[in-house]
């Protein structure tokens, strides 16, 4: 697997595959729709570390997972995008929206990998 | 010497095939040495367009896509083409933001990221008929001396 999901808490980390399609955001949307059941999730982590290569698909993703953040007062955060990455987030608009992990203060409670 | 390259790929409408489709376009323009930037660009350009075929033209269903490439030069033409449903308005299906699927959780900006990665997009289509959607990108522009 490609992808990686880890649940704590309120707290959803998803590790992004290297390229991320339509194909690759079924799959993970189809798993974080299934680890959301089994707890209550508020914030949402996106890890970009392994990744190079995002379509609209991947803006979709990050969107319907914003949305469902919002209406519960959550957030979802984006962490180590690279400079392409980013462009690709600018140009979506969703850079606006989306806070940059390395921006907060991560509490010892917090601590994702 | 010829300055020309011409590929012709068809395979099944599914997705395990987008990421297939952008690799065979990367590689068969590594000869220009793009940069990893014009790269991802085509790689996401093209992923785009198979995509839209995939679930819009054949609505996740049966049907087989063509995939032409086409060097000229420095200058990159994709030609992804299906038979699928078509579209009726193109002008609207273009528009950003606009998407049919909203419940798939498609963004609705799938052409604008082809025309954000590529130079040039043209899109043609007849309902009933099917969609084809052509690209033209300058490859190895700014440093294709490099390694």
């Amino acid at each position: 697997m490609e992808y990686e999901l880890k649940l704590e808490s309120e707290w959803l980390w998803i590790g992004l595959p290297v390229e991320i399609d339509h194909f690759q955001t079924e799959q993970i949307r189809q798993a974080a729709k299934e680890i959301m059941q089994k707890g209550y999730v508020k914030y949402v982590v996106f890890d970009f570390s392994k990744t190079n290569l995002m379509d609209s698909s991947g803006i979709g993703l990050i969107a319907g997972r914003y949305r469902e953040m919002a209406v519960r007062g959550g957030q979802v955060y984006v962490s180590n995008v690279s400079d392409r990455m980013k462009k690709v987030l600018m140009i979506s608009g969703l850079y606006r929206i989306v806070t940059p992990w390395e921006q907060v203060v991560v509490s010892e409670s917090m601590n994702h990998k | 010497m010829d300055n020309t390259n011409e590929m012709l790929l068809e395979f099944d409408a599914m997705g395990e095939n987008e990421g297939f489709a952008r690799t065979v376009v990367a590689v068969f323009v590594s000869r220009l040495n793009p940069t990893i930037e014009e790269l991802g660009d085509i790689k996401v350009a093209v992923s785009e367009a198979v995509t839209n075929a995939i679930i819009h033209g054949y609505e996740n269903g049966a049907g087989k896509i063509r995939l032409i490439a086409r060097l000229d030069g420095q200058k990159l033409t994709v030609q992804v083409e299906d038979h699928g449903t078509g579209i009726a308005d193109v002008v609207q299906a273009m528009e950003p933001l606009f998407t049919t699927k909203p419940e798939q959780e498609r963004s609705g900006m799938g052409f604008s990221f082809m025309e954000a990665f590529t130079d040039e997009l043209k899109v043609e289509s007849k309902e009933g008929e099917g969609t084809t959607v052509t690209m033209v990108k300058m490859m190895g522009v700014r440093d294709g001396q490099d390694n």
